[in-house]
């Protein structure tokens, strides 16, 4: 498996098993949910993208959203930072309502950590730079206070040897990595993974996939859109399958994965498991 | 003959030089002026809210489908009839610092809708203001698709400013169009003329090359 | 006074706008195919394989780069009488604007055949084909197709640069807007019209520009 040090944790925790006491302090704060979609709707133009989606997402929990190229699960994770407007209903993160007029969007996106399926490095920046520079910009961090954090979170991710490479001077894998590392130093409250593993080379997808596995055995609230399976089998606390802008299906992996309520999620899963 | 002409040509040289002056000082007020307002309409252009933008294209090419010299001659003749009354020196600058600002706005939007809307994506999502995306991320990066040509603008520039010696502006053009009724040598003054904007455009003209050269292989690595 | 517009004046004046109009097409239209020739010449000779004649280019290109065309006008319309020569004043024009933006069509030439890809000739070579017929068949046909739109651009500012023409009194657009503020004082009326004239031009080069460039767009694609 990959080389960023955490095998044996993962073998001895399961996030089914073990509850992360981050969860267990926000859930003692009585905060429900973390992420609340209400009757979200959204069109691209004519095309109807998402449809009445409802969800909750609660503090702690990793949500694996799948489903067909062009089902709208990536605009779905997109309108959760506001890189998308909604036409109708609306999305409430931590009590706050994204899509609100009075709403900081800016204070908002600080503390959900985004990670892109191409990654979208700063190129003309290095490792470090390019994961401190938010931290520094918006959260007014001292710059050798931020390298210090920036550091130990490129160690957590295992390229603490890569701070002063440039982008191109990574592997796919680690580019990703790196990605990672820069939403997380914003420590945010949320991740939401758009397609992590999608444009890698096979090799590197799970030097990928550990480190988002740690980050969810660490209570990190997250979403995370993707096609690995096996991933979300023992990553995810719900498995959501959206189809043509509609949220299909939601349910714990192993009913998600053993028996699908919906006939076109077994489509789905006997095709994409099939691979 | 010739040789009487060349001495009297060799007379009138503090006359070209302060003509080059006067060229020089226009450009680089232009110059500054225009970079400086370029920029803020071009960070609009590729940015702002529609009608806006819909605004500054429309006037970026009234600019740039016209000849300069119509432009100076509106200025000259057509704002005094509206009540604003320029000399010669200060319509020149004002024509020339909208002319170089128009085609540096094109410049500047272009190069900043050249880098992936993907760097913009992902500076928002980390919760960057617009400013500072603009600031940290996209110039930076915009930068090396910007600078070439807009060296090569400044070129052009100094270049148009020839033409405001038909509005009387004593520029290094003047000069040599007031010597050539003295000295009917128009070879010999016009060459002198060419070699002073030879001297001054050629070495940016190579120093935009470079820039290009640079930019093209050692992309992010300055 | 811009709302006491006098429509009737350019009414009046209509037919000697058509006729400028007519005139500016004409120089440019000449100029241009002039230019063509004349840049792929020293665009050949430029990057042929003979020093002397690549340098005698380079002379040629750098200079006309590096100096402005109001220069060149002027050093041709008075230093032609000088060595003993006459020609008329159109012939002038014609001879400075055809020099001018040859210079910058070679350039864009050898921008077009530096962009074709080193193993598309080296496929040319070992398929046996010789120099002009590498060079008809496989590097000028999608080098014209690539600097398509950038020759456009040149056509535009060959149609601006013309109206410099008017200085040595071709009759042209701002020729005919200098007539009429001479003999009517009406610069408004005058140059305006001039204005929206090369306008037109310029819309009708833009967007056989931007056709051009989605043309382009859409045969790299297939």
């Amino acid at each position: 498996m990959g080389n960023t040090g955490f095998e044996k944790k993962i073998t001895l925790l399961r996030p089914n098993d073990i509850k992360p006491t981050f969860f267990k302090k926000i859930a003692a704060m009585g905060i429900k949910d973390m992420i609340t979609f209400k009757n979200v709707n959204k069109w691209f133009g004519k095309h109807h993208v998402l449809k009445e989606i409802n969800l909750n997402v609660e503090p702690g929990e990793v949500l694996v959203v799948c489903g067909p190229s062009g089902s709208g699960k990536s605009t779905l994770l997109r309108c959760i930072n506001r890189l998308e407007s909604l036409q109708s209903g609306e999305i409430i993160i931590d009590g706050i309502k994204v899509h609100g007029r009075e709403t900081n969007i800016t204070k908002l996106r600080a503390e959900i950590g985004f990670v892109f399926q191409q990654f979208n490095l700063y190129p003309h920046m290095t490792a470090i730079e390019n994961i401190t520079i938010a931290p520094i910009k918006v959260r007014k961090l001292k710059k050798e206070v931020a390298r210090k954090l920036g550091q130990e979170i490129l160690d957590k991710v295992g390229l603490g040897d890569k701070a002063g490479s440039y982008p191109s001077q990574l592997s796919g894998g680690q580019q990703q990595r790196v990605a990672i590392a820069r939403g997380l130093c914003m420590q945010p409250k949320i991740m939401l993974f758009d397609e992590p593993t999608s444009s890698l080379d096979p090799e590197m997808i799970n030097e990928v996939l550990d480190v988002i596995r740690n980050l969810a055995n660490e209570g990190m609230t997250m979403i995370v859109v993707t096609h690995e399976m096996g991933f979300a089998r023992e990553a995810a606390n719900r498995v959501a399958f959206i189809d043509e802008g509609r949220l299909v299906e939601i349910a714990p992996p192993e009913k998600f994965f053993k028996n699908p309520k919906n006939e076109r999620t077994r489509l789905f899963l006997s095709k994409i498991l099939a691979r | 003959m010739w040789g009487y002409y060349l001495e009297q040509l060799i007379g009138s040289l503090p006359l070209f030089l302060k003509g080059l002056g006067i060229t020089a000082a226009v450009s680089i007020l232009s110059l500054v002026g225009g970079t400086i307002i370029g920029f803020f309409l071009g960070v609009i252009r590729a940015g702002g809210i529609k009608p806006v933008r819909f605004l500054i294209g429309g006037w970026v090419d009234l600019i740039r489908g016209t000849p300069f010299l119509v432009q100076l001659f509106i200025v000259f003749f057509i704002f005094p009839d509206v009540g604003i009354h320029l000399d010669a020196l200060p319509a020149a600058v004002l024509s020339l610092t909208n002319l170089s600002a128009c085609f540096i706005c094109e410049i500047v939007a272009g190069g900043i809708l050249a880098v992936p809307a993907g760097q913009k994506e992902a500076a928002a999502a980390s919760g960057l203001s617009a400013y500072q995306q603009m600031r940290y991320l996209v110039m930076p990066q915009a930068m090396p698709t910007i600078l070439p040509p807009l060296v090569g603008q400044y070129v052009l520039l100094i270049k148009d400013s020839s033409v405001i010696s038909v509005i009387g502006v004593v520029d290094i053009t003047r000069v040599g169009w007031l010597t050539v009724q003295r000295i009917p040598e128009g070879l010999m003054v016009f060459g002198l003329v060419g070699i002073l904007y030879f001297i001054i455009c050629y070495p940016i003209i190579r120093f935009s090359n470079l820039l290009e050269k640079r930019m093209k292989f050692g992309k992010y690595r300055f | 006074m811009l709302q006491a517009f006098n429509f009737r004046i350019i009414l009046e004046y209509m037919p000697l706008y058509s006729q400028c109009f007519m005139a500016t097409l004409w120089l440019s239209a000449v100029s241009l195919i002039g230019a063509l020739l004349i840049g792929t010449a020293a665009c050949a000779m430029r990057i042929g394989h003979y020093r002397p004649l690549a340098r005698i280019a380079v002379i040629y290109i750098e200079s006309i780069r590096s100096t402005p065309l109001l220069a060149q006008l002027y050093l041709v319309y008075f230093g032609l009488p000088s060595l003993g020569i006459r020609m008329s004043e159109e012939m002038t024009g014609i001879l400075v604007l055809t020099l001018n933006s040859g210079a910058y069509m070679a350039e864009i030439i050898r921008g077009g055949i530096q962009s074709i890809p080193s193993g598309h000739i080296e496929a040319g070579i070992a398929s046996g084909l010789n120099y002009f017929q590498r060079m008809r068949y496989i590097i000028l046909p999608p080098a014209l197709g690539a600097t398509l739109p950038a020759m456009l651009g040149q056509a535009i500012v060959l149609v601006k640069d013309s109206a410099l023409l008017s200085l040595i009194s071709i009759m042209e657009l701002t020729r005919a807007g200098q007539i009429l503020t001479s003999e009517r004082f009406m610069p408004v009326e005058g140059f305006l019209t001039t204005a929206a004239f090369y306008l037109l031009i310029y819309y009708i080069l833009k967007s056989l520009t931007s056709w051009s460039q989605k043309r382009l767009i859409f045969r790299e694609i297939h």
